[in-house]
């Protein structure tokens, strides 16, 4: 295929992805309302509880991530979920696409949705809570949003993979991945006060990393050597290994016919 | 030197699918069981059989959707697993049940379909907006695809598989649910590709005389299997069913009607005399004329042909 082809194709799920976006009412619910909802409440929660200014900025550093990471994942996962829903997905897998291309195109929009959802939290984290998001500076602002995205990309692709192994069934996967992200990856707390075989987990998700390498701009000590670059090489990692399930699943869909069930 | 186009569009050799369900006691069910098809370049073949037979089945193996167990394929001079991907830029399907993404307008459906199959600027928009001219779509190409009827939903699959002007065409039902006179279109855009385009074409369909109208061959398919196929005039004279020759006649019918050369049966209800024969051309004269010569007054004559559905009903019972 030509990288011309390539490209054409990206933009084919980008255009599709952003028309998508811009007409259904519960791609709203999920850039604003419920973003909006988790800042104010856990924000005014950090308030109610008495908590320093920097514990705060700890909590709402999470909350921003936890959104972001969502709604840009959940962007991914629409690369499969919306033509299971309207079953079209045959049509999907009769042209010449790749899996790349319809995750590629599907993070690019999450990427911008997921943008512009970071840029809306910490404007009204600065205006409600006076926590600024960008005192950190621009290139640790690039590298987290990057980290955000990137665990992002893995979790939609593996929930398109789920999605594409199981059919229907693991639709749910799209909503409830994210929340063993919130759980492990040190959203809300430092992983240190995990138990170990949970830290150990923790360890093995990116986005830790690049939480704890952000919040290091905010007067937390680092807890890990080099955050960035395992963060980094983690994410490469599992990128990969996404890739491979979700090609996988796709085969094995091929195999058992389910591509056509899911189109009936 | 390239080697020459292969005379086939499709070369299919034992090609089998059994489908599993259910994970703790799979049940599994043949679908396909050893069906070999070949498909002349430049032709409509038809798939013909009763709910189940395979049909659907062996469309979706032909199109990649769907990957054997046993045999092999080659669609276009392409196998259809190995070569999946390349084969994917010269084949379309439609099918009668068709399904898109709700919101997305019918332009923006056959862009995106464009634009996978590598088209994009003015080519893409030329492309769009012949199809919607073709299948009279202009009226609708804002709408969103949710608020079609169904008629014009079958449109906008049709439009849509053509977007990249594919030299295979598979038609799963193409006319299915449609009011008649859009049936009419549906089929005489169908007969239009092949004529002005050159293109090959695979339907199913449970339509005996849309594929009598349209298919230069149909394949009857029941229960994974390919019971028979050819010409729908070598299907029936290969099944025996035989002219019908319809006569009124004046008195009763003589006993020997029964018994004379080329007549297989007849048989006498509501004043008519049906008696079928194996070729209605070579035999009227010669009962007519015996007829005559014993006196019988031949009030009346109908000849029938036998209809694909006939040969449909004697094959799948």
């Amino acid at each position: 295929m030509s990288w011309r082809a390539d490209l054409l194709a990206v933009w084919a799920v980008v255009v599709r992805n952003a028309l998508m976006a811009s007409r259904n009412v519960f791609f709203f619910f999920e850039l604003l309302f419920w973003p909006i909802v988790g800042v104010i409440s856990i924000g005014l929660m950090t308030r109610f509880l008495g908590i320093t200014p920097a514990q705060a900025s700890f909590v709402l550093i999470g909350t921003i991530a936890l959104s972001v990471v969502n709604v840009c994942q959940l962007e991914v996962a629409y690369a499969v979920l919306m033509d299971v829903w309207s079953k079209s997905i045959k049509h999907q897998f009769l042209a010449p696409i790749g899996i790349r291309h319809l995750t590629v195109g599907s993070w690019l929009v999450g990427m911008v949705r997921g943008g512009a959802l970071f840029t809306l939290l910490a404007g009204l984290a600065w205006w409600a809570f006076d926590f600024r998001v960008f005192a950190a500076g621009p290139r640790a602002v690039a590298v987290f949003l990057l980290g955000c995205f990137l665990n992002a990309w893995i979790v939609g692709v593996f929930v398109c993979a789920l999605i594409t192994l199981f059919g229907n069934r693991a639709e749910a996967f799209a909503w409830a991945s994210v929340n063993l992200v919130l759980v492990l990856a040190g959203i809300y707390y430092p992983v240190s006060v995990l138990p170990a075989p949970a830290a150990a987990f923790a360890r093995a998700i990116p986005l830790t990393y690049f939480l704890d390498a952000y919040r290091s701009h905010f007067g937390f000590a680092s807890e890990f050597a080099a955050p960035i670059a395992t963060g980094l090489a983690l994410s490469v990692v599992y990128a990969v290994v996404a890739h491979l399930a979700f090609y996988a699943a796709v085969q094995r869909a091929r195999r058992t016919g389910l591509l056509l069930k899911m189109s009936e | 030197m390239p080697s020459p186009a292969p005379t086939l569009a499709i070369d299919a050799r034992e090609v089998a699918k059994t489908f599993r369900s259910g994970w703790f006691r799979p049940r599994l069910t043949d679908a396909l069981r050893g069906v070999t098809l070949q498909v002349p370049r430049g032709s409509i073949v038809g798939l013909l059989g009763p709910n189940g037979a395979g049909k659907t089945t062996l469309l979706s193996i032909l199109a990649t959707l769907l990957i054997p167990d046993r045999g092999t394929a080659r669609v276009l001079g392409l196998d259809v697993v190995r070569d999946s991907m390349a084969l994917r830029r010269r084949l379309n399907m439609a099918s009668g049940r068709p399904s898109f993404l709700w919101s997305l307008r019918v332009s923006e459906i056959i862009a995106f379909y464009g634009r996978l199959y590598g088209l994009s600027g003015v080519a893409l928009r030329v492309r769009v907006d012949k199809l919607i001219e073709q299948y009279e779509l202009k009226p609708y190409r804002r709408v969103p695809y949710s608020e079609l009827s169904t008629g014009l939903k079958q449109r906008v699959a049709l439009a849509k598989s053509l977007v990249n002007d594919p030299e295979l065409l598979f038609l799963d039902e193409p006319t299915l649910g449609l009011d008649p006179d859009v049936s009419v279109r549906v089929r005489a855009h169908i007969a239009a590709l092949r004529r002005e385009r050159g293109m090959t074409i695979v339907l199913t369909t449970h339509y005996m005389r849309e594929a009598e109208e349209l298919c230069d061959e149909v394949a009857f398919i029941k229960a994974g299997r390919i019971l028979d196929a050819g010409t729908p005039d070598a299907l029936k004279r290969r099944i025996g069913l035989g002219d019908v020759i319809a006569l009124r006649l004046e008195p009763a019918p003589p006993a020997w009607l029964g018994e004379a050369p080329g007549v297989l049966r007849c048989a006498t209800a509501d004043g008519w005399t049906r008696c079928t024969v194996d070729d209605a051309e070579k035999r009227l004269p010669d009962l007519l004329r015996q007829l005559f010569a014993e006196g019988v007054t031949v009030r009346n004559v109908r000849v029938r042909e036998p209809e694909l559905e006939e040969v449909f009903v004697e094959l799948a019972r």
